[in-house]
């Protein structure tokens, strides 16, 4: 595959690789693992329906992970002439030279890997339109998604709009001879607007949308989304704190997942800075909870065949009817807990439909719907700030949205805090939707919760 | 190091840089910058008893913008080969399709205005505020080795409830190269190292961690014995406390803020909304406020880069601009807010040393430095006395603001109840919240006992930036505090 073609990575730079490669075997290296990375991304920016700025940025990137004399040691470097690399290596090999020993530290097995990314393609997220793009294009992408023409002399004081696409390649090899190949398109575009109310207090509000293909972009409705929550949240309303049920929507709801999922990382696990230590096979969430690892669903966002050491990607419960069915173990991590390795992360979660009991699950279970079902508490479509403590999982974090009664929104709420511990929050699940959006990569839906302390 | 080391560095001549940025500007273009960058980074782990892991990374290139006006164009290259440079121009200056406001010039520190052509050291008219003794790349990993591991024994010793400790060091030294159409030419070695531990303790079944962290624009002469007892007595101090603590009740509630880490009130209540680039779109909630008073008499915040060894501390900006010290509040008064060179112009000001960029892969922005705010004359024990009932903190882990409603946050990973006038129970893992403007007009105290933060903090606004921030101790009649 060559310049100009699917993929961004020349024959030039794959070849330095592998040369790179059999260098570094033949100046001491035991094991070597390389990964050559090259991206371009286009960018147009607009402000207040004006073009406002441009970008062009292409990246490219080789690592090389170094096993020698029983130790390990990674480096990098964006420099490929053919001249730098024997120096790059040398001392790459001297400084792993200086650390300790790590038995621990392999490559993974090579029945483990992926044997199936050999194009690059097969994730089906190269558009092959992509080379055809154009300036003109995606400057009338950028202008036409603006809306603030269309608005003017109403309240909105600015728009922020940026079109971008670009293309990722990555080659992953190691002397075991692995040979992973990734090559994904992305076309993005977001906005922010801010608008003022009658007594001058400002607000803000975001929409975008991605997609791998330029025709599954939907840019024209991003300005309108934005500008529609932007002003939902006009006149805020203090109410007072206590224990409310608690909704938030499916572009906010990952921010809740994200922490259970880095407290099943073999690292925090074996460091005991996790909140989910001793939880494997172990029932620790409501039987109704499922979340699933779909990292093979050609043409999705986050699809992938391949983790970083090369190992394949497989479909996999996380957590099955409450149950934690995996913990993600790189081999290094495996050795270090004598555990069996899986894989290092969890690549495209979804969150499956689900209802507590007494909690009736509608064909259409949609952020309106869970609120009807739920009947009153607060609705969060946004977080401020906050954080958790991966070793207790209690956490804090700052939420605005809107206090709702009989599934009807009452008035917007800004200014308060969620506090509590996430294993506790998730065994109050009440329900999880079906309308997560297909253009993120982490596919967590509408999700409802009961008996959530507000501070206000 | 001289104006011929940076030029050799990125393999360019001074007549080569002029070609380019005339290139630059040459389809309309008002003003054209180059950013060449050479950064080494290193780093090293200790994890589970021994320096097992480690590295070293490099990154080299040009960043090239093209301003029509405070429009932009940028591009960056990899290579610094003649025909990748003249892409990149190419690709930047796309944004140029007629004239526009010219930018500002530097004015040299006390000169004449005349532009900075012919190379501006710091040798050259201003301090060097980040010499190095040890240049981090002449040095060999095996020499810190003992440090880190001595570091540990350190810990466990002090503390046996210490089951694991992460340490790594981590070290950078960029080369920088500036030239502009102005025919200003800048050069800049930057150094930037951070020791950081995280520490994760177990007692009676229950876990609890701890991070701290250093981090300067220095040398290697940095890792001297006296960091060394002061980073293994935090990593353990407050451990007791810690494993006590409980949530508070949440509501609003008088906040004392303990001086130092505490100055991450002032970066995200007001630092952010005081970039003029938020200010010059009309989206920040102080829009309108300059030469409004916007808290309390007696108080005064800067933005400082001038701070030798600070995180913050900058020679020159991202685009050439003198490091400089800028008062956003004085005396209670909004007087500046933080100027690159595009808002500069714009509001037809001096920059204030404030354009800056995480590296030649970005375009520099309005960033603050090391955000602080001066003593004032109270005792920390007479403003933690005056509090009926509210919380004392003093150790964070992350904060955030939203720059139109002003509304921010941050998070508390340590503090006490204050109950009538005195410290009780000690809490942890809340998050605060407020609004910028209410929160400074409620400050009703300043303690005399500024302290600028040593910590690794990093800002985040689409790019990373190494900043610092410091306060006294301050009282604040009403935040609202997560709880239960």
């Amino acid at each position: 595959m060559t310049e100009g073609t699917e993929g961004l990575l020349s024959e030039k730079e794959i070849r330095i690789a592998s040369e790179c490669m059999e260098r570094a075997l033949g100046m001491g290296a035991d094991k070597v693992r390389i990964s050559l990375g090259k991206s371009l991304m286009e960018l147009f920016g607009t402000l207040n329906g004006e073009l406002d700025k441009v970008s062009h940025c292409l990246d490219r990137s080789m690592s090389v992970g170094l096993f020698v004399d029983g130790r390990y040691g990674s480096f990098s470097t964006n420099r490929l002439e053919e001249e730098g690399i024997e120096p790059f290596l040398s001392k790459a090999i001297s400084t792993v030279r200086m650390l300790a020993e790590d038995p621990c530290r392999d490559l993974p097995d090579p029945s483990r890997t992926a044997k199936d990314a050999v194009t690059g393609l097969e994730t089906g997220l190269y558009d092959a339109e992509y080379p055809a793009m154009t300036a003109e294009k995606r400057l009338a992408v950028a202008m036409d998604a603006a809306v603030f023409k269309r608005h003017a002399g109403e309240d909105l004081v600015s728009e922020e709009g940026e079109y971008s696409d670009s293309v990722y390649d990555t080659l992953l090899i190691d002397s075991q001879g692995l040979r992973c190949r990734h090559i994904e398109t992305s076309f993005d575009y977001g906005v922010e607007v801010h608008v003022q109310d009658r007594e001058g207090k400002k607000y803000s509000g975001y929409w975008w949308d991605s997609s791998p293909k330029y025709q599954g972009l939907d840019a024209m409705g991003c300005g309108e989304v934005a500008l529609r929550r932007a002003r939902a949240q006009r006149y805020p309303e203090r109410i007072s704190s206590g224990r409310y049920t608690m909704v938030v929507d499916n572009e906010n709801a990952a921010r809740l997942a994200a922490p259970i999922a880095r407290a099943l990382g073999g690292m925090a696990i074996q460091q005991k800075n996790s909140f989910m230590l001793d939880t494997l096979g172990r029932k620790v969430f409501p039987e109704w909870l499922t979340l699933m690892d779909e990292p093979r669903e050609a043409g999705a966002p986050g699809a992938r065949l391949f983790d970083s050491e090369g190992v394949a990607a497989l479909e996999r419960p996380v957590i099955e009817n409450g149950v934690v069915k995996v913990y993600f173990i790189n081999t290094y991590m495996s050795r270090k807990l004598g555990m069996e390795p899986t894989i290092e992360d969890v690549m495209r979660p979804v969150l499956k439909p689900c209802a507590a009991p007494g909690i009736k699950m509608s064909e259409t279970f949609d952020c309106q719907a869970i609120m009807n079902a739920v009947g009153d508490g607060i609705l969060v479509t946004g977080f401020n700030g906050g954080n958790s403590n991966p070793a207790t999982g209690d956490f804090s974090f700052g939420i605005e949205g809107f206090l709702f009664r009989d599934g009807k929104t009452v008035h917007p709420v800004r200014e308060m805090l969620i506090t509590g511990n996430l294993l506790t929050l998730w065994n109050n699940l009440l329900a999880a939707g079906n309308d997560y959006r297909p253009c993120k990569s982490k596919l967590i839906p509408t999700l409802a919760f009961s008996q959530v302390d507000f501070s206000a | 190091m001289t104006k011929d080391y940076y030029l050799g560095l990125f393999n360019v001549t001074e007549d080569q840089l002029q070609k380019l940025s005339a290139e630059g500007i040459a389809g309309g273009g008002s003003y054209c910058d180059l950013f060449f960058e050479s950064t080494s980074y290193s780093d090293l782990l200790l994890r589970d008893g021994s320096v097992a892991a480690g590295g070293f990374h490099i990154d080299h290139g040009v960043g090239i913008r093209v301003l029509q006006g405070d429009k932009t164009g940028y591009a960056y290259s990899e290579s610094t080969d003649a025909r990748a440079m003249s892409q990149a121009v190419r690709a930047a200056s796309k944004i140029a399709a007629g004239g526009g406001v010219p930018v500002a010039a530097v004015k040299r520190p006390g000169g004449s205005g005349e532009p900075l052509k012919g190379g501006f050291p710091c040798s050259g008219g201003c301090p060097d505020r980040y010499p190095m003794d040890n240049d981090w790349r002449l040095s060999q990993a095996s020499m810190f080795v003992p440090y880190l591991e001595e570091l540990e024994r350190k810990i466990a010793a002090k503390d046996s409830r210490a089951e694991k400790i992460i340490i790594s060091l981590n070290d950078q030294v960029s080369d920088i190269l500036m030239y502009n159409s102005l025919g200003e030419l800048t050069h800049d070695t930057r150094p930037l190292a951070s020791l950081a531990v995280s520490v994760v303790f177990s007692w009676q079944g229950k876990i609890e961690n701890k991070t701290v962290s250093r981090s300067f624009r220095t040398g290697s002469e940095m890792l001297g014995p006296g960091l060394l007892e002061e980073i293994a007595s935090e990593a353990v101090a407050g451990i007791d406390e810690r494993f006590q603590a409980r949530r508070p009740k949440g509501g609003q509630m008088p906040v004392v803020m303990g001086a130092g880490a505490s100055g991450i009130l002032l970066h995200e209540a007001m630092g952010h909304a005081f970039e003029a680039d938020f200010n010059r779109k009309g989206q920040s909630i102080f829009s309108d406020r300059m030469g409004k008073r916007i808290c309390m008499e007696g108080i005064s915040i800067v933005d400082d880069g001038t701070i030798a060894g600070n995180r913050g501390a900058v020679n020159f900006d991202d685009e050439g601009i003198p490091g400089q010290k800028t008062f956003m509040v004085e005396d209670g008064v909004l007087t500046s807010y933080l100027h690159d060179r595009i808002s500069a112009g714009f509001y037809g000001v001096a920059p204030t040393g404030n354009g800056r960029r995480e590296s030649f892969r970005y375009a520099p922005l309005p960033r603050m430095r090391a955000t602080y705010m001066l003593g004032g004359d109270a005792r920390k024990e007479d403003l933690i006395a005056s509090v009926d009932k509210g919380i004392f903190v003093d150790e964070f882990s992350n904060g955030q603001v939203q720059i139109g409603e002003g509304d921010f946050t941050f998070y508390v990973k340590s503090g006490f109840l204050i109950e009538k006038g005195c410290l009780t129970a000690p809490v942890k893992d809340i998050n605060i919240i407020g609004n910028g403007p209410q929160a400074l007009a409620d400050i009703i105290g300043v303690g005399n006992d500024l302290v600028v933060d040593e910590g690794a903090w990093t800002c985040g606004k689409g790019q990373s930036c190494p900043v610092s921030c410091g306060i006294p101790t301050v009282l604040i009649k009403n935040l609202t505090v997560g709880g239960e």
